[in-house]
């Protein structure tokens, strides 16, 4: 029992770095490497302590299980389709659902 | 309140994740502080523009229709302002043809790059009916401003290090939403809201 905990932690510890590891730049399609840059400079201009809140998301989207990060993609997806109303009632309604803390 | 606090929770207020209470205190502040009303006002532009940022740029059939045609129609115009103008007479066809190709390619390639077509207006009689009120609130409230060079070949250390920051930004500045999308989408404004058992209680991300 605790040597099969064991390889489980062992094989956790080595697939969580695969999991995490960066994509290098030149990996990047023309596309992704055109919205990775347009992002940067937008993120240059933001004030510090946004880019600093962007790099603790960022820290904690990267540990997420892959599954979890896809399943964000997806909201973003569904997020980004929203036409303005319904965006906007989006946004009142999560004030009234986090307003309940 | 400070301009130091002010500016911890203009972060969450651009999000809209701000308490009601919270967002008091910051709006009374920022009533009467210019510095932190205008730094809040140039974020949410600049996040507004982040989000609208295609994370694609297709052009539509009636889109590119629509810009052949209003090149077309303002070409027209050309020729009966200047009839038989003396450069046309001795420029090539295939100099012309290739001038009339550039233009168009370079009008394809911005509204590729913007989703905005931007031409010479054609006479009133043939313009375009004028955009409603919604498409144009729809629409960013203002150009992003960033370069739209393409990226370069050796990308700064930052982006280098991090390219998938900066891909999953919209993602990231939206965290808290996403992550409870589900929640939130059955959440009614009538009621009590509709929170799923075992759903972890919201955070600010």
């Amino acid at each position: 029992m605790r040597g099969a905990a064991a390889i489980a932690v062992l094989l956790l510890a080595l697939a969580a770095p695969e999991a995490r590891a960066q994509r290098p730049w030149q990996s990047l399609t023309p596309e992704e490497q055109r919205r990775a840059w347009e992002n940067y400079q937008r993120y240059q201009q933001l004030p510090e302590q946004r880019q600093r809140m962007l790099d603790r998301r960022y820290q904690q989207f990267r540990s997420m299980p892959p599954q979890e990060r896809d399943r964000l993609r997806q909201n973003y997806d569904q997020y980004r389709g929203l036409d303005p109303n319904q965006r906007r009632e989006f946004v009142e309604k999560y004030q009234r659902w986090k307003g309940r803390k | 309140m400070r301009c130091q606090r002010a500016q911890q929770w203009m972060a969450a207020a651009v999000d809209g994740e701000l308490s009601p209470r919270r967002r008091r205190a910051l709006d009374g502040h920022l009533a009467s502080c210019a510095a932190c009303h205008g730094e809040l006002a140039a974020t949410e532009r600049m996040l507004t523009a982040l989000e609208a940022l295609s994370m694609e740029a297709p052009v539509s059939a009636s889109l590119e229709q629509a810009t052949l045609r209003r090149v077309r129609l303002a070409a027209a115009d050309e020729a009966e302002r200047v009839p038989a103008s003396r450069w046309r007479a001795w420029l090539p066809l295939p100099v012309f043809a290739l001038a009339t190709a550039a233009v168009l390619a370079l009008a394809v390639g911005i509204v590729q790059r913007t989703g905005e077509v931007s031409l010479p207006a054609a006479p009133a009689s043939r313009r375009a009916p004028k955009p409603t009120a919604e498409a144009a609130a729809a629409r960013p409230k203002f150009a992003p401003p960033v370069a739209t060079a393409p990226p370069p070949s050796e990308p700064p250390a930052r982006l280098a290090e991090a390219p998938d920051l900066f891909m999953d930004l919209p993602i990231l500045r939206n965290m808290d939403k996403l992550r409870h999308f589900e929640a939130i989408r059955t959440t009614t404004l009538d009621d009590e809201p509709a929170t799923p058992d075992g759903q972890e209680p919201p955070s600010n991300g």
